[in-house]
């Protein structure tokens, strides 16, 4: 029934949570997700970072982003453990799937105008692949005024 | 005899109208300014991801404001992505609210 969506979820861990406490609440997550079905894809750890402002008395923090397949129920009960948890400083969880289908589309669009533009001129397209980008970007900008 | 005022009324509106407009569009020609491009359609970046800071630092001046597209020259599609990308990147601290 629920259709799988998918999120990215980045949090930020305060610095002093070691490798092993980074590792063990990655395991719980995974654990969430397999309970409710989901998937997650991929995993990727930023390492530490300076924060943009300080939060609490923190400077730089450990952050974690994660691609996860799955329900919003799956992404409602991640964000409420990682409320609860101290060793998180902050939480974002983004629905990322319609922004992917978006581009997708942007660029199909692109793709279909420039070999649509090829084909009016009639060149061969070693000679007319620069010209006809430029002339794309050009068509843009005079679109928006 | 109504119906004849009702319309020359509207015509002395449209033409004042279009005069104020064409003085505008006048004044501005007058100044000297060399058009500004969306980096973002140049580029031919279809997403603008809050993950990215090196993307997003250049529209966040000093103060931590947002840079209006009435100086960068991004387009306002391009200009609403990155407010949301920005306002993202600031929760998770990547970027800051305020500075001073």
């Amino acid at each position: 029934m629920a259709k799988a969506r998918k999120y990215e979820l980045v949090y930020v861990l305060a610095p002093e949570v070691s490798e092993d406490g980074v590792a063990e609440l990655h395991q719980q997550i995974e654990a969430i997700v397999a309970r409710f079905g989901g998937q997650i894809e991929k995993t990727d750890n930023w390492g530490r970072r300076r924060l943009a402002y300080e939060i609490g008395r923190h400077k730089e923090a450990t952050y974690v982003l994660e691609t996860i397949d799955g329900s919003g129920e799956l992404m409602k009960e991640i964000e409420r453990r990682l409320k609860v948890n101290e060793q998180v400083l902050r939480q974002l969880v983004v629905r990322v799937d319609e922004d992917l289908k978006a581009v997708e589309r942007a660029r199909a669009r692109r793709q279909v105008d420039v070999e649509h533009r090829l084909s009016r001129r009639g060149a061969s397209e070693a000679e007319a692949g620069e010209p006809a980008a430029a002339s794309g970007a050009g068509g843009e900008v005079e679109g928006e005024r | 005899m109504s119906e004849e005022r009702r319309s020359s009324q509207g015509r002395s509106q449209g033409r004042g109208a279009g005069r104020t407009g064409a003085d505008r569009g006048g004044a501005r020609r007058g100044l000297f300014r060399r058009r500004k491009l969306c980096k973002f359609c140049v580029e031919k970046i279809d997403y603008i991801d809050y993950k990215d800071v090196r993307m997003l630092t250049p529209f966040v001046p000093d103060r931590g404001k947002i840079l209006p597209r009435r100086i960068s020259g991004v387009c306002a599609a391009h200009q609403r992505q990155l407010q949301t990308a920005i306002k993202r990147a600031r929760q998770i601290a990547l970027v800051p609210y305020v500075t001073d």
